[in-house]
């Protein structure tokens, strides 16, 4: 027994050592590949172009380094724009003088139009300032008055930031930031109406939590939570992202207690030094204020807590407070990938123009090393290039492991494009399009970071919370981060499948080399195969079963993605139409993912099409290829079903609180009540779908293209169908 | 060293090699002939576990030719071979010889060995900015830095001039004495000819003839004969009814025939017609003339007419036939 044990041991550990030292080897080769691809792409470049490129690189940071310096000693051209006449005593005085755009001028010399843009003008009231000085609580009214030209409307407004931003300078500064920033809640519950009513908005049925609980739209149910982080937000960032409304009644130990400062982003109203005097004409803040009382800032409480997603709402129904700047920012971080993938690309398409790559492969080197080797140096310049932004940026860890997943994709794409491109020019074409696609899908979703769970779907979300200092938990993270990344992965994965002699070297046209990198994923079902009725399932039958499922399965992280987009792109759009469109493109494309590879390997004679099939046992070869398609059919749905259960995820951040969520990513989460039996009936219900749409697909694929075309149509109706019945249910 | 069995590849409906099976020696140099689309390449390509078989087995130095192992025993040289031209001919071997996992001072050994035999010049200089025939010798110096038991080699001296083209066959050949096993593929006749030991002649997907190059000669040529001489073939009756090629050269007329007994008859109707004999030569078939009868058609793209005209050896001269090589090589160069 313990020589047994002993043999056993031994065995692993043989076998241990056996694996770390296939690692080694493969590490060491892809080093090398690595090593030399970098020294190759180095090599392209000669020696002038590069000292050109650093000399220019040396004088761009010296004018950079010049214009800092200079702003430094004074001489930046936003200083004294605008020429305001403020009294020195005013309160205000204090606030425009700290504004470097503004240069106040004697109001007694100040000439508006002639020697001012703009003036202050303080009424005092009646009887006060007898002592020789003014307070706040002797002024009873401030108004700027400015010319009536664009000049003085600009310099209105800068007046009005310059004391906004002074009021907020001063809250910041009391030592009671409760006192200063008070929060108040509002609870009230309004009746639940259907995500259908008119006016429901995609963003959420109505539901405006966090909206201070004041919105009277079409809500489901606003339990009044207010989301801690927002408040955090709302301090951060002058109140403005605040869902907070502040209440003069409960901060009298504050100074700035007096008015009605609704902490909105132009809620001006607030007094200086406890009173509650109004800026003439740049109170406009107020209709802005209102609005927020109005749900109008509804601001969500992404990352916070558990999960907890509580505030959504779409365009058409709010006005979001956009991070410009750490969008801007964030949009820093694509910049270099485009220029990346451009290298990269003319780098894998080089191996095969001419044949060049070819002496490569007789190597002793697999395909995946020599991808990897090749791709490494890309990855780490993406990298570097990545940390170095981010600490230009201000941007931590997260932005960088945010950002890697988009490089990788970016990688991913351009690795497909290039071994499906026939010429440099096709490879243009596929660059840009990957820069542009991946560009947007990135970017567009992030700029709704504060206003809805949709915005997760870009990991640049993560960068810009990480931007704004706000923390994002493990969940939402892999939520961000984990489609793109398996989705880069299974890109590599598809472009390895047709880094062959075979494909490499052809000019195939494209949609021959995506079938291609499809089938050669396939095992071949034996003759007579089919698990309707075919027989015992031998290994070979099961492995080819299993890579039919396996591929289906897959598709997912790309299912994902074009769901995803398809919400984000739908998500301005009324229900009527969204909804209709959504459920038939989902349905597209679920289809689509299914089959496809089926079709490939039909189409490349994995699975015979022919009438060749037959098993032999007096029944039609042409039932031989039903039951091929069947069997694959069912491979394919079932291994469809089983991954799609990873989308589970989107439960966990939140997204079906999205109407649009529920109807694209929804299941029956919300139907606990049911009896176990129904409930299993609900759960195994789109497994029953996805066999019998897939099916029917498969057996077109399985009689040609015309055929598949049909059949696809068909189950795509098919599903929408279902996928509408979901939805009213839900 | 290597051997096919049942070697099937289709690609979709089109078949590239049909049920194609032959053996290769320790130490032999092996060719395959055929014209374009006959499958060669296809062939040496599945031998090099480029191109995954359809069917069949193919093993090559104890290895199947799937195996990434065998890759290590094997040297390649493909038709088409641009290289890095970013690079130079030295980094290029090094790489290579590093994908290898050859240690740099061996590599090095290896490289500057190979370079000097094929007397290629210019190691630092980018190899976009070499001769092409300069490239081609990298290329074959790459195949060799494994120091590897067999050579595959797809039309090694594809397009070179004359003189790099004997460069590279004299380096094939001297392979064959340090004990290399060598597979070659050539459109050019000659140089199969002059280099292997045994052939395969593909046509169409399929070996349609095998065996050494005088076996195959002999199985599928004659020896033809021709007589020299100043009489004009219409002279006679006689003469005109002679089962004879008949051409003009110069102020002379060269008549073949295909036996001994013929140019005994030739020369009796020459006589009879007052004229004289004033050569007699004899040629043995070429590679070529062997295709053309095994194939039915002419190597695409190649020479056809008569190669220079003879041998220049009588029907006595034991050593003409190397010569008539020679001009026959010549002669092929110069129609490329």
């Amino acid at each position: 027994m313990t020589d047994r044990i002993r043999r056993v041991a031994r065995r692993c550990a043989t076998g241990v050592r056996r694996v770390l030292r296939r690692l080694a080897v493969g590490v060491r080769r892809v080093l090398r590949v690595a090593r030399w691809e970098s020294a190759r792409a180095s090599g392209g470049v000669d020696r002038r172009t590069l000292a050109a490129g650093i000399a220019l690189l040396l004088v761009a940071g010296g004018v950079v380094g010049v214009g800092v310096a200079t702003g430094v000693a004074g001489l930046d051209v936003d200083r004294d724009v605008y020429r305001v006449g403020v009294d020195p005593g005013s309160p205000y005085a204090e606030a425009i003088d700290e504004e470097a755009s503004l240069r106040p001028v004697s109001p007694e010399t100040a000439s508006i139009g002639d020697s001012a843009d703009a003036v202050v003008v303080t009424v005092i009231r009646p009887g006060s300032g007898d002592d020789g000085t003014i307070d706040g609580a002797d002024v009873e009214e401030v108004v700027v008055r400015a010319t009536d030209t664009q000049k003085g409307e600009a310099a209105a407004a800068s007046v009005r930031e310059a004391v906004e931003s002074h009021n907020e300078r001063l809250m910041r500064a009391e030592p009671n930031q409760t006192a200063a920033f008070p929060v108040t809640v509002t609870l009230r519950y309004v009746g639940r109406t259907t995500g259908f009513d008119d006016g429901a908005t995609l963003g959420g049925g109505g539901s405006d939590d966090g909206t201070g609980g004041e919105s009277d739209s079409g809500s489901d149910a606003t339990d009044g939570k207010i989301d801690s982080r927002g408040s955090e937000t709302g301090d951060a960032s002058s109140g403005g992202n605040s869902t907070s409304r502040t209440d003069d009644t409960e901060t009298g130990d504050g100074p700035s207690g007096g008015g009605s400062a609704d902490g909105g982003p132009d809620g001006s109203d607030s007094g200086v030094d406890g009173s509650d005097t109004s800026i003439g004409d740049t109170d406009s803040g107020d209709a802005d204020a209102d609005s927020s009382d109005d749900g109008g800032f509804a601001v969500p409480s992404i990352g916070g807590g558990t999960f907890g997603a509580d505030t959504v709402g779409s365009p058409g129904s709010i006005t979001p407070p956009f991070p410009f700047t750490s969008l801007l920012l964030a949009f820093a971080f694509l910049v270099p990938m485009n220029f990346l993938i451009q290298a990269y690309g003319s780098s894998i398409l080089d191996e095969r123009t001419n044949r060049r790559g070819e002496p490569l492969l007789v190597t002793p080197l697999s395909p995946a090393e020599i991808v990897a080797g090749k791709t490494l140096p890309y990855a780490a310049a993406a990298a570097v290039v990545t940390s170095l932004i981010a600490l230009a940026v201000g941007g931590g860890a997260l932005s960088v492991v945010a950002v890697a997943p988009i490089a990788a994709a970016f990688l991913g794409a351009t690795f497909v494009g290039a071994m499906f491109a026939r010429s440099f020019k096709e490879l243009t074409f596929v660059t840009v399009g990957v820069s542009v696609l991946l560009t947007t899908y990135a970017f567009v979703p992030a700029i709704f970071t504060n206003v809805t769970p949709v915005a997760l779907v870009s990991p640049l979300t993560l960068v810009v919370f990480d931007l704004q200092g706000e923390a994002v938990s493990a969940g939402e993270a892999l939520f961000s981060t984990a489609p793109m990344a398996v989705g880069a992965a299974l890109l590599f994965g598809l472009g390895l499948g047709v880094y062959r002699e075979e494909d490499m070297f052809s000019q195939k046209p494209v949609t021959r080399k995506f079938l291609d990198a499809l089938a050669v994923r396939l095992f071949a079902m034996p003759a007579g195969a089919g698990a309707v009725g075919g027989g015992v399932l031998d290994r070979d039958r099961l492995r080819a079963l299993g890579s039919v499922a396996l591929l289906t399965a897959c598709t997912i992280p790309f299912v994902f993605v074009a769901e995803l987009l398809a919400v984000a792109v739908l998500f301005a759009l009324p229900v009527t139409v969204s909804i209709p469109v959504l459920l038939v493109t989902i349905a597209f494309v679920e289809e689509v993912a299914k089959s496809v590879g089926l079709y490939a390997g039909f189409e490349r004679g994995v699975f015979a099409r022919t009438d060749g099939v037959g098993d032999g046992d007096g029944v039609g070869d042409g039932d031989g290829r039903l039951r091929v398609a069947l069997a694959v059919g069912l491979a394919s749905g079932t291994g469809f079903f089983l991954a799609e259960k990873v989308t589970a995820v989107v439960q966990a951040v939140g997204l079906t609180d999205l109407f649009l969520g529920r109807a694209a990513f929804g299941d029956v989460t919300g139907l606990s009540g049911l009896p176990p039996l129904a409930l299993a009936a609900l759960f195994f219900a789109p497994l029953v779908l996805h066999v019998a749409t897939t099916s029917v697909a498969s057996v077109g694929a399985s009689r040609g293209r015309t055929a598949y075309a049909v059949a696809l149509t068909l189950a795509t109706l098919g599903h929408a169908a279902y996928n509408a019945g979901v939805v009213s249910l839900g | 060293m290597i051997e096919v069995s049942g070697l099937r590849k289709t690609y979709g409906d089109f078949a590239a090699v049909v049920d194609s099976d032959f053996s290769v020696d320790d130490g032999e140099v092996f060719g395959i002939v055929g014209p374009n689309g006959a499958g060669k390449t296809t062939t040496l390509k599945i031998l090099a576990g480029l191109v995954e078989p359809t069917d069949g087995e193919v093993t090559v130095a104890g290895f199947d030719a799937s195996d990434p192992e065998m890759r290590r025993h094997l040297g390649f040289l493909p038709e088409e071979s641009p290289l890095y031209e970013e690079m130079t001919a030295l980094s290029y071997l090094r790489f290579f010889a590093d994908l290898y996992d050859v240690p740099r001072e061996v590599a090095d050994e290896r490289i500057e060995a190979a370079l000097d035999r094929l007397e290629l010049d210019h190691r630092e200089r980018r190899l976009g900015d070499v001769s092409k025939g300069m490239k081609r010798k990298v290329a074959i110096a790459r195949s060799l830095v494994n120091d590897p038991d067999v050579l595959v080699y797809d039309e090694p001296a594809s397009g070179l001039d004359p003189v790099t083209t004997n460069s590279v066959l004299a380096f094939t050949r001297e392979l064959r004495e340090t004990g290399k096993t060598v597979v070659f593929s050539a459109h050019n006749l000659y140089h199969v000819e002059s280099v292997c030991d045994r052939v395969v002649v593909m046509n169409e997907g399929r070996i349609v003839a095998r065996g050494s190059v005088d076996g195959i000669r002999e199985r599928h040529g004659e020896t033809t004969y021709r007589v020299f001489t100043d009489a004009e073939p219409t002279a006679t009756p006689a003469l005109a009814d002679l089962d004879a090629t008949t051409e003009e050269v110069g102020d002379r007329f060269r008549m073949a025939v295909p036996s001994m007994d013929a140019v005994a008859a030739v020369r009796e109707a020459v006589a009879d017609a007052g004229g004289e004999v004033v050569d007699i030569r004899s040629r043995e078939p070429s590679l070529e003339d062997v295709f053309l009868d095994i194939v039915g058609r002419p190597m695409p793209g190649r020479y056809t007419g008569d190669l220079g005209g003879d041998s220049g050896k009588s029907a006595n001269d034991e050593d003409a036939g190397e010569s008539g090589g020679t001009k026959a090589a010549s002669t092929t160069e110069a129609t490329e």
